[in-house]
């Protein structure tokens, strides 16, 4: 199989932030209270404030409740609550803006 | 990655296009003759066959993509030659025909001109297919451009992975390859349900982005016709699990192989573009149908992204499996072509790997197997969208 792509020296990121004009990142790992995590797309470290299970969203800043929430730079909900950065971003705090 | 104007090699065509391989197309065009075609095929291993399993009595729309789709693979640039094998003359010379107008040799045998015997027809068959492999066995290739490439954009048994790298990756590659000036083409209609908004915004022209909204809203009322409601329970518990919070993430993660450049127009599945750029090919989700359609619509390659593993490919378009994925990475050795799983693992980057599996791109065309290829796995596949006479 082809993996050309030179992995990083630098140690692993905990999540990936897809574009610039996303609120969210995604877990590559679970991640944990307390825990400043890396995130690839991000400067700095991201303190966690809450259990983001593998796969799931962290917000990477304050999101106000009625808000939209983006991803891959695109709206992919509204906020039905105020969402602090390092908060799990899932279907508790967002809904689709079509229902 | 520098991508200089002449980045692979390949087999120009009379029509200006040109091929990433030089295949013989046994193509029977008819069920009745099937059986003859694969004969020839197995006799000779270097040919490539396609079959269909219907052709009389088709109405409408599905005569449209049977004729089109028959065409369309005829005319692929990676078909050096064509042998059609058909049951009927008006049928198979109007194939021949139009497959003749891109100026590649053709040639066809009949049952209507063998006394219907199938022995004579195979006989015929052999030996039109025997001078057609030495004919184009004189092609060779020569350095080509980036802009005469099109390429297929599909997924298959997605998951988490495929959303957040393989597409995302496959979307970053596609720019590019736009960007140089070559052609792309999405498809899976029914999978942009929550991503209108961002298809539309992403129209070349307020038609197109009416069109591609009719194409979703005209699938989600075919499903609600045979009472399956798309939106009522989409994402489903296992999305939800994985981390799926809206239709609308699942769709951006669908979608997202599509890349940034403005869409250029709406296709009919096996419809080829006009001129190059970005299209969306409002057609079936289920792979097999979905690639075939890219294919028939010119497409040399296609770039397939899977989570869990997916080992369908195309007969006549290499078809690179692309997975993010660790597990499967590991375990599927010989039908992965590109890993992506370090940008998973947060090892490595969406950067990084998009000038790597461009590299890769630009070498499969220029002849390197897929494992699709060295496993002859391919096929092709034409849906049929109604009832026959």
């Amino acid at each position: 199989m082809s993996n050309p792509s030179t992995p990083d020296p630098a140690p692993p990121r905990d999540a990936l932030l897809l574009t610039p004009a996303d609120d969210v990142a995604t877990a590559l790992r679970p991640l944990h209270p307390g825990q400043q995590a890396s995130v690839q797309g991000l400067q700095g470290t991201l303190l966690i404030r809450q259990g983001i299970p593998f796969c799931h969203k962290v917000a990477c800043r304050d999101i106000a409740a009625g808000v939209w929430v983006r991803k891959y730079g695109e709206v992919i909900g509204v906020a039905t609550t105020a969402i602090l950065a390092g908060d799990h971003v899932h279907v508790h705090n967002i809904r689709s803006v079509r229902t | 990655m520098t991508v200089s104007t002449h980045a692979w090699m390949g087999y120009h065509r009379a029509d200006g296009t040109v091929g990433v391989r030089n295949d013989l197309l046994v193509l029977s065009v008819a069920g009745l003759t099937g059986p003859c075609a694969r004969r020839v095929a197995a006799a000779l291993p270097l040919a490539k066959c396609v079959t269909m399993p219907f052709g009389g009595g088709l109405l409408g729309a599905d005569r449209q993509l049977h004729i089109e789709s028959l065409i369309g693979f005829g005319a692929n640039p990676n078909v050096g030659a064509v042998l059609l094998i058909g049951s009927d003359i008006p049928k198979v010379q109007l194939i021949a025909q139009r497959i003749k107008a891109t100026g590649k040799p053709v040639a066809a045998v009949c049952l209507d001109d063998c006394d219907h015997d199938v022995l004579t027809l195979t006989h015929r068959a052999l030996r039109a297919s025997a001078d057609l492999l030495l004919e184009i066995s004189r092609n060779r290739r020569q350095p080509a451009p980036v802009s005469a490439l099109s390429v297929g954009l599909e997924c298959g048994r997605s998951d988490p992975s495929s959303g957040l790298v393989a597409n995302p990756l496959i979307g970053a590659v596609t720019d590019r390859l736009i960007g140089l000036g070559a052609t792309a083409m999405f498809g899976e209609s029914l999978e942009w349900l929550g991503a209108e908004h961002w298809l539309a915004a992403r129209a070349a022209s307020p038609d197109v982005a009416l069109a591609v909204a009719e194409a979703v809203a005209r699938r989600a009322r075919l499903a609600a016709a045979q009472g399956e409601d798309l939106l009522g329970n989409n994402p489903g518990p296992t999305n939800i699990a994985a981390g799926l919070s809206t239709i609308e993430e699942k769709s951006l993660g669908a979608v997202a192989k599509s890349g940034s450049a403005p869409i250029q127009g709406l296709l009919r599945m096996a419809e080829r573009p006009s001129k190059p750029g970005l299209y969306a090919m409002d057609g079936s989700a289920y792979s097999p149908e979905s690639v075939s359609g890219f294919v028939a619509a010119g497409a040399q390659l296609v770039l397939f992204s899977t989570g869990v593993g997916n080992s369908y490919v195309s007969l006549l378009a290499p078809t690179l499996k692309i997975c993010a994925n660790p597990q499967a990475a590991a375990v599927l050795r010989n039908q992965l072509d590109f890993d992506a799983s370090a940008v998973f693992t947060g090892h490595s980057t969406v950067h990084s790997a998009t000038e790597a599996l461009l590299h890769l791109v630009l070498e499969v065309a220029s002849g390197t197997l897929t494992w699709g290829e060295i496993l002859n796995e391919g096929d092709e596949v034409v849906g049929r969208l109604g009832e026959a006479l």
